[in-house]
């Protein structure tokens, strides 16, 4: 995604190395990279999460911050679920062109990506539980993404550390109280409780899908490609797998050509495989985090002041 | 908020501090891989993660590149979980802009510009949580930074904020003293060393008769800062002689 200028030799060694079975780094095509995560870290949010993926603690970093905020219903929106946005910010310490205005474009197209993983029966979040009171209030998950560091594959890094966002984000009670008037109407009042103990998990995150990206290099493809593998790509796709092995999303970046569909039908066959040792995984890294956790409370310098 | 709250009558703040104390501050740096330098900075709840890149070439290289010195390039990125709302702010808002330029103004004096010519210094700023002194917080982590990069400077560059209750100077306010109605609130930045000013900011209005004591407690603090700020430096040091003599060896 981002510019990386390759000699023609340089992509030679890396094409035929694919198709012959080899990478740079030594991986298999279909190996991925060592993954460093951290949640809870920023204090003033609901949830949060920090991933990153890549050897030697040099990778693609992203730090995802959630923050629940209560809405008021207007005429016009359904009236009993609650919603998610997204946004996410490339920060130019990723890549020079990103300063400015130059990363508009690749944020917009993560947004929208995640905005369609999300928003919608297929993230598995029970949107009618985010629901206060139907036709009143409702909440409103604020998904908050900033990439600090890109070195290919930027979207498993942030859907990594967005379902570890959400699976640590903690919404306060809301107690409702519904008094029927003269008319025989309910009138409700909801009363969020300020108790920084008695807090719910969000219902269904566990079934958030991961995403698998695809990189095509000469005749063969690889997964979770490094800088320089998909600056000699030549066609990805991405493509998110729920846990009930549902194909919630799919989107082809072409750079220079299409796929042939008995690629792509054998593509989406193996992300289903994939995301099976990646659920797995996900839940392991992700249990070792929370046991690692000295405290429950949130602490933002933990992830910056001591090693990560 | 009320005077009377601001400063009880036994001289302690909202949070506890003495009319003089700063806050508790934690600095690192060498945070970042990709970084030329990056620091990470707490003051208080403020939070301020700040990557160095440079000396490099120009994006722009007709327009801006300068024969003699470096330009410094400043942006500021504040998250959209920073405040206890939730708010995102567009590329093109003033406020920081303004405080971009206040930052980069402030190490056009204190980098020494003339060792780079035609080439970039680029200082980008994130504020991962805002509880008062942003622009204090943004120079500091930055000096950081740009000593972790390894940047010719003059002198390390250390901001404090101070303000004014009851005729009694506050020193270092927090997000809530900061955002009190009538509260002054002076910001300066020092090169310890020869205690020249670099960067001074004031709001609200303070009487020309106690300008100077608010003046002198936030130097003050500017002087505690720049320890911590040394005491970080020596640590990373420290700690990659550490690991070239593992390596060494």
């Amino acid at each position: 995604m981002t510019s990386l200028i390759l000699s023609p030799a340089e992509q030679d060694f890396i094409t035929r190395g694919v198709e012959g079975g080899f990478r740079a780094d030594g991986r298999g095509s279909l190996d991925r990279r060592q993954v460093t995560l951290r949640t809870n870290m920023i204090s003033q949010a609901n949830g949060s999460a920090r991933c990153r993926m890549g050897h030697l603690n040099v990778g693609t970093d992203v730090l995802v911050g959630i923050k629940a905020e209560v809405n008021t219903w207007t005429p016009g929106e359904p009236d009993n679920i609650g919603s998610i946005v997204c946004n996410v910010e490339c920060s130019p310490s990723a890549a020079q062109e990103f300063e400015g205005r130059g990363a508009d474009e690749l944020n917009i197209e993560l947004t929208q990506l995640l905005d369609r993983i999300l928003n919608g029966p297929q993230s598995g979040i029970c949107l009618e539980k985010l629901c206060i009171i139907p036709k009143q209030a409702y909440w409103v998950l604020h998904i908050d993404a900033l990439v600090l560091d890109v070195k290919g594959g930027i979207v498993d890094t942030l859907i990594w550390a967005t379902r570890a966002a959400l699976l640590s984000t903690k919404l306060p009670r809301v107690v409702v109280e519904s008094i029927e008037d003269e008319d025989g109407n309910l009138q409700s009042e909801f009363d969020v409780v300020d108790d920084a103990e008695d807090q719910i998990a969000v219902e269904g995150v566990n079934n958030l899908p991961l995403t698998v990206t695809f990189n095509q290099i000469g005749k063969r493809y690889v997964i979770d490609a490094s800088e320089q593998e998909e600056a000699a790509t030549q066609a990805r796709i991405t493509v998110a797998v729920s846990p009930s092995m549902d194909i919630c999303a799919v989107q082809k970046s072409g750079i220079l050509r299409g796929f042939s569909p008995s690629l792509l039908t054998e593509i989406l066959h193996t992300a289903c495989k994939i995301a099976r040792e990646e659920f797995s995984r996900f839940k392991d890294t992700f249990a070792a985090v929370l046991s690692n956790q000295s405290s429950n409370e949130a602490n933002t310098g933990s992830t910056f002041l001591g090693a990560f | 908020m009320s005077r009377q709250e601001l400063l009880s009558p036994e001289g302690l703040r909202i949070d506890g501090r003495r009319a003089n104390e700063l806050r508790r501050i934690a600095c690192k740096a060498s945070v970042l891989n990709t970084a030329d330098g990056s620091a990470y900075y707490e003051q208080g709840n403020t939070k301020v993660l700040v990557a160095v890149f440079g000396p490099r070439e120009p994006r722009q290289r007709t327009a801006l590149q300068q024969h003699d010195q470096a330009i410094i390039n400043v942006e500021f990125n504040v998250a959209p979980f920073s405040t206890s709302e939730r708010r995102k702010r567009s590329k093109g808002d003033k406020r920081l802009l303004e405080i971009s330029s206040f930052v980069r103004q402030t190490f056009e004096g204190a980098v020494q510009r003339g060792v780079y010519p035609r080439s970039q210094i680029d200082i980008y700023v994130h504020l991962l949580q805002h509880d008062g002194g942003m622009l204090e917080a943004c120079v500091n982590a930055a000096t950081l930074a740009l000593v972790d990069a390894g940047i010719s400077m003059d002198d390390y560059v250390c901001a404090c904020t101070a303000g004014l209750v009851d005729e009694q100077p506050l020193l270092d306010l927090n997000g809530q003293e900061e955002s009190a109605i009538n509260m002054p609130g002076l910001t300066v930045a020092v090169l310890p060393r020869n205690g020249s000013i670099a960067l001074l900011q004031m709001e609200s209005k303070i009487h020309a008769t106690k300008l100077d004591d608010v003046m002198q407690l936030a130097i003050e603090g500017c002087k505690h800062i720049h320890k911590k700020l040394d005491e970080a430096v020596l640590a990373a040091a420290n700690d990659l002689a550490v690991k070239l003599n593992n390596s060494v060896q």
